[in-house]
């Protein structure tokens, strides 16, 4: 068996995909490729495929991952230009490289991932969003609402403060303000931008007319330092 | 027409705030986009039901790409907008747009519509005005689109006579284009609006409402209709492929992202069904026979599989068991596809036909419940409805089931059908209860584990063009009684009970044989909020029963009444080849549970092979 993990974009085409409909549009790409991708066994075998962390309908993406397992080896530069091929609108594969047969996957490698995010907002005072992202992010404790699907949508308060390493504000244009963070991703602790946001905008009492955002990257931590995904080894 | 400005808000601003956004995103794999240049006519293909249902329709691909091969037109796609996604829409004054341009349709050459079943209708209305098209034909003005129609529901026009500008009735693939050439040739010419339908008219196959006048006895039944002009004809007929042979049929069809109800290759093996089960409308009207060749649908598979990156075919028809074919096609796209992992399923599988090996060889690389339609619970009323099935049959095949492996049975039932009497609605019981008496014969150590048997009662709903049309519904107080004594002697653990809201099927039983007069009574249902109405969910029985009031129609003419064998229908000017002295005779035999012979091994006379010079029978 040969291990691949694949690093691709999922554009503003194709944002309002769930995870489950990506999953399922790969097996498709995969098989009009005709890429000899290995089958699980049992009553319903599947191509054998793992996605990295699911990313929030609506949310772009420029770095997604997903391990996939070959039946047979090809050249990794002729796998990505035959999925290429094949892949609808908005999505790109960006490069692949080999792992080891034990590998960890990448969904139990991510803890961060770093985003953009544009907010529209009306008559935007840079300064003073400025020193409102400053005194936002100086709280000891940030919180902020949860709902939670599994329980009815109850909605419940988490402190997301821990969560969030870096927020920065890079200024407004044509009443676009443009932020960037970097926040904990991933089975042990995961925020979401969107939830960061909601709190950033219930906090300044300002109401955003709409948000974009962008996930740039995500990484795995090891010895200090942030390692994105295809260049991490074991 | 639109601006990008409103194409980004809807984008970006509206599409966050609805619960399945991928419904209205389009840019599905295969799907078709055209630049603007050189295109003559835009098409608005509507499906009036939300994505998921709309996407699962063949006739909807088939005809998708046929018109987009057509380099002068652009067909895009259009489905009934889900509640929520509504509200959003009309909050911001946003309008019915095309799924691949985004584009408003209001500005569209032609909004069609395919009529697949009677409580779709509301959604037309609505998907109208949402469009921002006037609902009634006789309001739409010059350079506004023509509103057009096909279906199987299409054969009794009726009810929607007012709404629709033109029907086309019968197979599309021809019709269609036969109407695109004379649209053209009429664009050209600068004539009015008007001077299209005319045009139209002269088509064969083509159905135009306005141009026909129908009066009324005392009593409220038809006494005649008569076309407004001469050279209107009298009695329109269907069209009919003559040949699959080489007929049209897409190489590639598109790909879904969200999950669709029916996500998987359909691959029409035949069209029209000879075995003349009398409650059955399809099985009239899409008569004659007729099936595509071997060779040519494993090349249509080969093209498909390749082009959609599907992993599952499943066998299309009315009565998949009926090709004549069958076990060779399975034997040959298994041997094909079977390496490369595509499931094949069969739906539509005849009791009396049900081949073990078939099975055998259809399982090979994915299982899945098994369903079967015996219909009714006793021999009486399956002679009654000319079904030609036995218990015996039905045993066998879940006996040939179990000891396979399988253990999840559906069971199709209809309650309410002709002549039923408790004791039928006590033999579907009965029947399910030998088929588990069955499982429990295959040793312990050879059966299945966990068995499951579904039995799905739905209610007979008498349809235009089969022996039953002459036929009251049973009312649906007397449908619920039915349903509970069939509950109550179904209290199993491994029997699940399933049926229809019976208020939605007197709906049905109301627009299947409706006449002109229901057409207002759905526009003033729309007004009073009815729409969806196929979905338990958004049912308002109440507001229908508000807007028959309002509107001075009684339903119950419709539903409940047993027509005289006399009568003038209200679609007795729509010719689909069967003829009304076939429909009477079956009509008569039925009463007396004389069975009709599959017209394979005998022809049966329905009139079919009279609907085109040189017949269309083999």
């Amino acid at each position: 068996m040969i291990n691949v993990r694949l690093k691709f974009t999922k554009g503003s085409e194709v944002k309002y995909i769930s995870h489950l409909d990506l999953m399922r549009t790969f097996m498709r790409v995969v098989r009009r490729a005709e890429v000899p991708i290995a089958y699980s066994g049992g009553f319903n075998p599947h191509p054998e495929m793992s996605f990295g962390a699911p990313l929030s309908l609506g949310v772009i993406s420029l770095a997604e991952y997903v391990d996939i397992n070959l039946a047979q080896e090809v050249p990794l530069s002729e796998l990505v230009d035959k999925l290429n091929q094949y892949m609808p609108m908005g999505i790109k594969v960006l490069g692949a490289i080999k792992l080891p047969e034990k590998f960890k996957s990448a969904m139990a490698l991510i803890t961060h991932a770093k985003y953009s995010i544009k907010a529209y907002i009306d008559d935007a005072d840079t300064k003073e969003l400025k020193e409102k992202l400053n005194s936002f992010i100086n709280q000891e404790q940030i919180l902020a609402q949860k709902k939670q699907p599994k329980k009815n949508f109850q909605i419940k308060e988490v402190d997301i403060r821990p969560m969030i390493l870096e927020m920065n504000f890079d200024g407004c244009q044509d009443g676009i303000c443009i932020f960037s963070c970097l926040l904990h991703s991933g089975s042990k602790a995961n925020l979401k931008p969107e939830m960061l946001m909601q709190a950033f905008s219930d906090y300044v009492g300002l109401n955003f007319n709409r948000t974009t955002i962008t996930r740039e990257e995500v990484f795995v931590e090891q010895d200090g330092k942030l390692i994105d995904l295809l260049q991490y080894r074991d | 027409m639109i601006n990008d400005n409103i194409k980004e808000f809807i984008y970006e601003d509206i599409l966050p705030k609805v619960e399945k956004p991928g419904r209205y995103v389009g840019n599905e794999w295969n799907s078709v986009h055209k630049s603007l240049e050189g295109i003559d006519i835009r098409f608005a293909f509507c499906f009036p039901d939300v994505y998921e249902v709309g996407m699962s329709h063949l006739g909807i691909k088939i005809l998708y790409h046929l018109l987009n091969d057509q380099k002068d037109i652009y067909c895009e796609r259009v489905f009934t907008p889900w509640p929520d996604m509504e509200k959003e829409m009309r909050e911001n004054n946003v309008k019915l747009f095309a799924l691949e341009s985004r584009d408003y349709i209001d500005s569209f050459d032609f909004i069609g519509f395919t009529l697949q079943y009677e409580m779709s209708y509301t959604n037309i209305i609505n998907m109208l005005d949402l469009a921002g098209v006037p609902v009634r034909a006789q309001d739409r003005k010059e350079g506004q689109p023509f509103v057009i129609a096909g279906g199987p529901c299409a054969y009794n026009p009726e009810p929607l006579a007012g709404v629709i500008d033109l029907f086309a009735l019968g197979e599309g693939e021809e019709l269609l284009l036969e109407i695109m050439e004379t649209y053209k040739t009429w664009k050209a010419s600068g004539k009015s609006r008007q001077e299209f339908l005319r045009m139209a008219a002269g088509i064969k196959g083509v159905y135009v409402p306005s141009l026909y006048h129908v009066e009324y006895n005392e009593d409220n039944t038809i006494s005649k209709v008569t076309p407004l002009y001469e050279d209107v004809p009298k009695k329109v007929k269907k069209r009919v492929v003559k040949s699959l042979e080489n007929s049209y049929f897409p190489d590639k069809i598109i790909v879904p992202y969200i999950e669709v109800v029916h996500d998987r290759i359909m691959l029409e093996i035949f069209r029209g069904c000879t075995r003349g089960c009398r409650f059955c409308q399809a099985g009239m009207v899409y008569r004659p026979i007729r099936e595509r060749e071997i060779d040519e649908l494993v090349e249509i598979a080969d093209k498909l599989l390749a082009s959609s990156g599907y992993e599952e075919i499943s066998l299309s028809s009315l009565s998949t068991s009926d090709y004549s074919r069958l076990q060779e096609l399975v034997e040959k796209l298994m041997s094909k596809y079977e390496s490369k992992r595509v499931a094949l399923s069969l739906p539509s599988l005849r009791i009396d036909s049900f081949s073990l090996k078939l099975i055998e060889e259809v399982q090979k690389v994915r299982k899945s419940g098994l369903t079967f339609a015996p219909e009714a619970g006793t021999q009486r009323l399956r002679d009654v409805i000319n079904k030609g099935v036995t218990e015996e049959d039905l045993i066998k095949s879940v006996g040939d089931a179990f000891e396979t492996g399988y253990n999840s049975i559906k069971l199709y039932f209809m309650i309410g059908l002709p002549t039923e009497t408790l004791e039928d609605v006590q033999g579907i019981a009965d029947l399910a209860c030998k088929v588990l008496d069955r499982y429990f014969e295959v040793p312990k150590e050879r059966r299945p584990k966990g068995l499951n048997v579904n039995v799905a009662a739905s209610s007979f709903v008498p349809k235009a063009f089969t022996p039953f049309q002459w036929e009251p519904q049973d009312r649906p107080e007397t449908l619920v009684e039915k349903q509970k004594q069939l509950r109550a002697a179904l209290k199993k653990k491994q029997v699940k009970v399933n049926w229809h809201e019976p208020y939605v099927s007197y709906m049905e039983a109301v627009f299947a044989r409706g006449d002109r007069r229901v057409n207002e009574v759905l526009i003033k249902a729309w007004e009073l909020g009815c729409k969806f109405d196929g979905w338990d969910e958004h049912f308002k029985f109440d507001k229908w029963m508000e807007a028959f009031e309002q509107c001075g129609v009684d339903p119950e003419f419709y539903a409940y009444r047993r027509r005289d064998l006399d009568e003038t229908l209200p679609w007795d000017h729509i010719d689909v080849g069967i003829t009304k002295k076939f429909l009477k005779s079956e009509y008569k035999k039925s009463l007396k549970a004389e069975l009709t012979r599959d017209c394979r091994t005998v022809c049966t006379g329905c009139g079919i092979n009279l609907l085109e010079e040189g017949g269309v029978c083999k």
